[in-house]
């Protein structure tokens, strides 16, 4: 490993202008981790409402449509980029260290911190990169419009922004708040967005008079104003263009199931080698990988369609480029395309219940895309991200552990029998509600509210641990 | 550096597996980067159940000590306070100059 050329060496020169947060020396108390978490929320909420200073506008298509949930990003607002550039860096570091192509020796000291800052370092230069291609493509008009000090204005915004969500995110991970920052930026903006689905007052015309958006404060303005009860409940239930009370249900069922399912677990005892008596037990979770496959899932499917999108406006005549995908303007939002064939339309969800009977064929090819697509990466993922059976066994040995009953040679087909199985399964599961929700038409995509519960539920469980270890504290 | 080290470690398992308990550090210390997130650690300690490796630590970096700009979390939170105070003023003066220009031709 010593000598010789590494990729990792090339960040050390830029090293000391990393920003980097202390560590915490001393353990930060629940309520100060708590006071920590709500300000950088507040920070990210602030930042997700502010205006970009200097653009023009921000009409027309907006290609990244599709990614703005999972990458809780807002148009317009200095948080356009949102965590874009920490979770590409992010996932492209461990996926280069994870395929070996960068050597990375975890237990050399030096070796993780050129890692980190290696993964820091491409955040900042995604954010430069995605800030300059930003404007230049002209997606707050064009750059003569905008003049060149307020272009450059623009890009200093962003970068800077990028930065606070890096360096936000590292104080919330260095034991200073709870959870991760990036999930916690995820959950706020799906949250955020079926609240506001289900309590908008914002009105909107749509040639039966002027409608609620919000599904609930619609239902009872319709039950109020109309005088036929029963169809103004049927019109708050079943109205096709905004969201109805439909969706905020199916919302809470899958919110409810995702929770129930949350609880399944395989749990193998094991017990400690040198300390006699002490007991302890390994949960395999159904969700073993959690949210990961959904995100992978996702990032897939939004770079087909941005690619997609991006052929079909230049060369639509194509064949090839009309089998990956045709788009057509949406009625509805504005200026919003959508596919209507090829094969970005087959792996979009269908738009409803009625739409999956006209087309069973796309709602199959949904379905089985969806189902083995998360499947096969959550077993990608857990070989990635070293918790595959063989990592958890050597990691037990590490930690002086045994399975009571089987040798230590045994230990790792033992875990390869639940592993892989809870991965797979765990995954298609993931995928099926996903599917479920798409096809319910829960409010904020199914992915959205994968998502959100499963960090959620990640939260709840932070919270009880945290008040469990300091003990005769419940002040929250 | 080593007390850093296994604090770090520490902080880490606990953000990254939601709030178990903070494991022995020195045990844990000597795990892997990615390893150390499966908090047997704990286990052992006799907390009972614990919960397995999530695969969700691609949302989880910067756990280690690096060197660098070396910042405490208030200079953070400062920063982007001003940030954020520093674009509204844009606006504000963005908005002042314009209605000036515009009254002026």
């Amino acid at each position: 490993m010593g000598g010789g050329f590494r990729v990792l060496h090339l960040v050390r020169p830029f090293l000391s202008f990393l920003p980097e947060v202390q560590s915490a020396d001393r353990k930060v108390p629940f309520r100060e981790k708590v006071i920590y978490t709500v300000i950088s929320l507040f920070i990210f909420l602030v930042c997700s409402q502010l205006p970009l200073y200097g653009i023009h506008s921000t009409t027309g298509a907006d290609p990244f449509y599709w990614m703005r949930v999972i990458l809780a990003s807002n148009r317009g607002t200095v948080m356009e980029l949102g965590i874009t550039p920490i979770v590409t860096s992010g996932l492209v570091m461990q996926l280069l260290a994870g395929s070996k192509i960068i050597e990375v020796d975890n237990s050399v000291r030096e070796d993780r911190a050129l890692l980190n800052g290696a993964q820091k370092l491409l955040g900042i230069l995604i954010a430069v990169g995605e800030a300059v291609a930003y404007v230049l493509s002209g997606m707050y008009g064009s750059v003569s419009q905008l003049g060149v000090g307020n272009a450059i204005l623009i890009i200093i915004q962003l970068c800077f922004a990028g930065i606070i969500v890096i360096c936000l995110d590292e104080l919330l991970q260095k034991g200073y708040g709870l959870g991760s920052g990036i999930s916690l930026f995820i959950a706020t903006n799906i949250c955020e967005n079926i609240i506001w689905k289900a309590f908008s007052p914002t009105t909107i015309n749509s040639g039966r008079g002027a409608e609620f958006e919000g599904a609930v404060i619609a239902l009872f303005h319709l039950l109020i104003t109309r005088t036929d009860k029963v169809r103004a409940l049927r019109e708050a239930f079943y109205r096709q263009n905004l969201p109805n009370v439909t969706n905020l249900l199916a919302t809470v069922l899958i919110f409810l199931i995702v929770i129930y399912f949350q609880g399944f677990r395989v749990v193998l005892p094991v017990r400690s080698k040198n300390a006699r008596g002490q007991q302890g037990s390994y949960p395999i979770k159904l969700f073993y990988t959690s949210n990961m496959p959904i995100i992978l899932q996702s990032a897939l499917v939004s770079n087909l369609y941005f690619i997609s999108q991006l052929l079909y406006r230049k060369y639509s005549g194509n064949f090839f480029v009309n089998l990956l995908g045709k788009w057509k303007e949406s009625e509805y939002s504005g200026g919003q395309f959508i596919p209507v064939g090829g094969l970005a339309y087959y792996v979009t969800a269908p738009a409803s219940l009625a739409d999956m009977a006209a087309n069973p064929f796309h709602a199959l090819f949904y379905l089985v895309f969806m189902l083995s697509a998360c499947a096969l990466f959550s077993k990608t993922w857990i070989e990635v991200s070293g918790s595959s059976a063989k990592d958890v066994a050597k990691q037990l040995k590490e930690q002086q552990m045994v399975m009571p009953g089987h040798r230590d040679s045994n230990l790792q087909k033992e875990l390869n029998r639940y592993i892989p199985t809870a991965a797979a399964f765990g995954g298609m599961c993931i995928g099926a509600l996903t599917v479920l929700a798409d096809f319910m038409g829960a409010i904020g995509s199914g992915t959205g509210i994968l998502l959100a519960v499963t960090i959620i539920y990640q939260y709840f469980e932070t919270f009880e641990k945290e008040r469990a270890s300091e003990l005769g504290f419940f002040g929250f | 550096m080593a007390r850093g080290s296994s604090q770090s470690q520490a902080s880490s398992s606990s953000t990254s597996r939601p709030g178990v308990v903070a494991p022995r550090g020195s045990a844990a210390a000597t795990a892997g980067m990615r390893r150390r997130r499966l908090t047997v650690g704990s286990a052992a300690s006799g907390a009972g159940s614990v919960s397995s490796g999530s695969g969700s630590n691609m949302l989880r970096f910067y756990t280690d000590d690096a060197p660098g700009l070396k910042i405490s979390p208030t200079v953070v939170l400062v920063m982007s306070l001003c940030f954020i105070g520093f674009v509204t003023a844009l606006h504000v003066f963005g908005k002042l100059y314009r209605s000036k220009s515009g009254a002026g031709a």
